[in-house]
């Protein structure tokens, strides 16, 4: 337990990289703030209480607080002070059919802008949030002199659904359908972060059948997920061949979920306690003849297109990411690990039993290493389930959630995106008081203005797509 | 280039000869729960009526279990009450079924717009276009603006801030146009809830064909939007509303 007022210094001594901070209310009254901390390989929980409407803002030290201090601001009205940009993040202005640019004016604290830049010929494009394309909902301000991009500021939060508030209302054996569906193209990821934290809460012990389901499960996600990226980027290089010769190898993946898990995106299988489906003898050998035959059409498809210069051109030096800044931003996933670290929860926070596997990094930094991370993810993945269904011990795929044994619990689970996280907090009763979740897309999101310094307004959606950003997750 | 080229004229058809021919899904899939002929009452309906987050199934005046397909998540815990429907189509007109423009029987042009959705939807949508769905081979069309298009295909719970970009987007569409809205959460809102939002498209606009699903297959979109065409009918097993 620190004081707000020390929350800055103590996270800039322990050092590490933080995964989430926010706010709840005390048990006794009051509010205060919780951060976790991932340091030594541990995860490290620092709990202060708010006295009076603030306390000195972390981000001024610690960048990766910078979009967890702005929502606590807008959701629940305790101020850091010295934030270095304390517009409102989650909360949007009323609507009067304009687009707001730049807080100029009278538009005073409601304002979202981002700078402005002088210059003759600049100009704002400001694309979404209903964009060209099937795309979800999102806003990009884009300042140009036609060619260069100059700066570009992202505004998400259009699709906040009150997905917290959602698994806190329902019955506690229902809200797994709420986390399936915060980011409905990582169902498993998010229902296994929330089952690890069920789990977590009334120290369950999930049987080793349903581990080694839950594992191929994830993997099998992990793979469509990659393969969209890959699709998205073949699209935007106009490779209409490849992007159908992709898309066609997804489709395969979403009628294999359909076939053996009644649903495309595997939806209605993870719950707390264990899986609700079992994979019979059939279903294993449906998966390791359909994947065997994939594995050998993705190689194939894979190899021609890494000897395609037009889409190399596009990906090689673009959108590049520091390694410091994704260290200092607190990226996840493929984002993180193209930029030269090397952090997967599957590994670093290990749970479901995995086994160990080479984690994929790349050091460039750019669009191609983040691609090149994910095609090798590809074949680790495919590795990992067959490792999955070949390792089904017998017997049960559940254990009963019994009356919780603690008070709060972290769950963690690796997405196609990176760490995913939920934080519940239970009451007395066997109710859940509170939840926090994190996806992925929050924090790689926060670096999306930094990947378009200086880059040209033509490489927008390869950078856009590399990233692999799911706005539903991150709004939630 | 020769390469890809090669590629792209070896191999075989993938396309499906949807609608000509059926595409029957996945023995075990869940589309959507189906009441059984009799009425469904007491502990059982109340049962089933209880796991159903969404409040799709509900206990009626009369103790019956009703159901309202629009609402259904297909997520089969009610499944012990009831059975499960694998059919992908879920596609059905809207209460005014406005006489749909002839206009539209050849060719569509569509515009989607995103209020909230978990983003899957977008990702069947995105499908349409791979081989093995190919909507343009029956004239269905995207296109960038609001204003070449005859259909606002809309996915995802309306949310707040996206109630006004949705409404200048349907202003902005020449007439004749349609509505379709794509997924359960788009036809009812699902599990979501006020405040943030609002309620399912119909809450702000007109809706002329549903589409639930959660998330819609491909055959289900394609056979929206063959049905805001005029090219399809409504499936004899969905369109039922309750059991009574």
């Amino acid at each position: 337990m620190v004081d707000a007022g020390s929350l800055a210094t103590s996270l800039e001594r322990l050092g590490g990289r933080l995964m989430m901070l926010f706010a709840v209310d005390s048990v006794g009254g009051g509010q205060e703030l919780c951060a976790l901390v991932h340091a030594d390989d541990a995860v490290i929980k620092l709990r202060a209480p708010v006295r009076g409407d603030g306390y000195p803002a972390v981000t001024r030290v610690v960048p990766a607080a910078h979009w967890f201090e702005r929502e606590i601001h807008d959701l629940h009205g305790i101020t850091p002070h010295g934030h270095p940009r304390l517009e409102p993040l989650v909360t949007h202005p009323p609507d009067d059919g304009e687009v707001k640019l730049f807080g100029e004016g009278d538009v005073g604290p409601t304002h979202r802008g981002a700078e402005r830049l002088a210059g003759p010929g600049v100009f704002v494009i400001p694309y979404g949030p209903v964009r060209s394309g099937v795309f979800e909902a999102a806003q990009f301000l884009v300042q140009t002199g036609g060619e260069d991009v100059a700066y570009c500021a992202q505004r998400l939060f259009f699709k906040r659904r009150g997905a917290e508030r959602r698994v806190c209302e329902v019955p506690l054996e229902l809200a797994v359908l709420v986390a399936e569906r915060v980011s409905g193209t990582s169902s498993v990821a998010h229902a296994l972060a929330f089952s690890h934290a069920v789990e977590g809460l009334a120290e369950t012990e999930v049987p080793a059948r349903a581990q080694a389901i839950r594992r191929s499960l994830a993997e099998l996600e992990r793979l469509y997920n990659h393969l969209e990226a890959t699709v998205r980027e073949c699209e935007d290089a106009s490779l209409s061949v490849a992007q159908a010769q992709f898309a066609a190898l997804k489709e395969r993946l979403h009628r294999l979920a359909g076939r053996v898990a009644g649903n495309r995106f595997l939806r209605g299988t993870v719950v707390p306690g264990g899986t609700r489906i079992d994979l019979d003898t059939d279903a294993v050998d449906l998966i390791a003849a359909t994947l065997a035959e994939w594995e050998r059409e993705w190689r194939r498809v894979l190899a021609v297109l890494l000897r395609t210069d037009s889409f190399l051109d596009r990906l090689v030096s673009a959108g590049p990411l520091s390694e410091e800044d994704a260290r200092d931003f607190a990226c996840v996933g493929p984002v993180a690990r193209g930029s030269g670290i090397d952090l997967d929860a599957r590994r670093d926070l290990p749970y479901d039993a995995y086994p160990e596997f080479q984690v994929a990094h790349h050091s460039d930094g750019d669009a191609m290493a983040r691609m090149e991370v994910r095609f090798q993810e590809v074949l680790c993945s495919l590795e990992l389930i067959r490792e999955g269904i070949q390792s089904l011990a017998p017997g049960a795929t559940r254990s009963e959630i019994g009356p919780f044994a603690r008070r709060s619990a972290l769950g963690v689970a690796e997405s196609a995106r990176g760490e995913t996280l939920y934080w519940l907090e239970a009451d007395g009763d066997g109710t859940l008081r509170s939840c926090k979740l994190r996806a992925a897309s929050f924090v790689n999101f926060g670096i999306f203005n930094r990947v378009f310094d200086s880059q040209v307004l033509t490489d927008f959606s390869f950078i856009e797509h590399s990233l692999g950003l799911s706005p539903a997750g991150c709004d939630a | 280039m020769i390469r890809w080229f090669l590629r792209g004229v070896t191999g075989r058809r993938l396309t499906t000869r949807y609608p000509r021919a059926s595409e029957p899904p996945p023995s075990g899939f869940r589309a959507r729960a189906l009441l059984p002929s009799e009425p469904v009452t007491g502990e059982a309906a109340t049962r089933a009526a209880a796991a159903c987050l969404p409040r799709a199934l509900s206990v009626d005046r009369d103790g019956a279990l009703a159901f309202d397909e629009t609402r259904c998540i297909g997520c089969g815990l009610c499944a012990d009450a009831l059975t499960m429907d694998p059919g992908y189509e879920s596609a059905r007109l809207g209460d005014s079924r406005v006489p749909l423009s002839p206009a539209f029987r050849r060719s569509l042009h569509i515009r989607h717009v995103d209020t909230g959705s978990d983003g899957a939807a977008e990702q069947e949508i995105a499908a349409l276009m791979n081989p093995y769905y190919d909507m343009q081979r029956l004239g269905l069309f995207f296109t960038a603006s609001p204003r070449h298009a005859d259909v606002l295909l809309v996915t995802g719970p309306v949310t707040r801030p996206m109630e006004g970009p949705l409404r200048r987007a349907y202003e902005a569409m020449p007439e004749p146009r349609v509505v379709v809205a794509a997924g359960t959460d788009a036809c009812s809102g699902s599990i979501w809830t006020e405040p943030e939002v609002l309620g399912g498209v119909d809450r702000v606009l007109p809706v002329d064909v549903y589409v639930p699903g959660d998330p819609p297959t491909p055959i289900a979109l394609l056979h929206g939007l063959l049905l805001a065409s005029g090219r399809a009918q409504e499936a004899s097993s969905a369109g039922t509303k309750s059991a009574a």
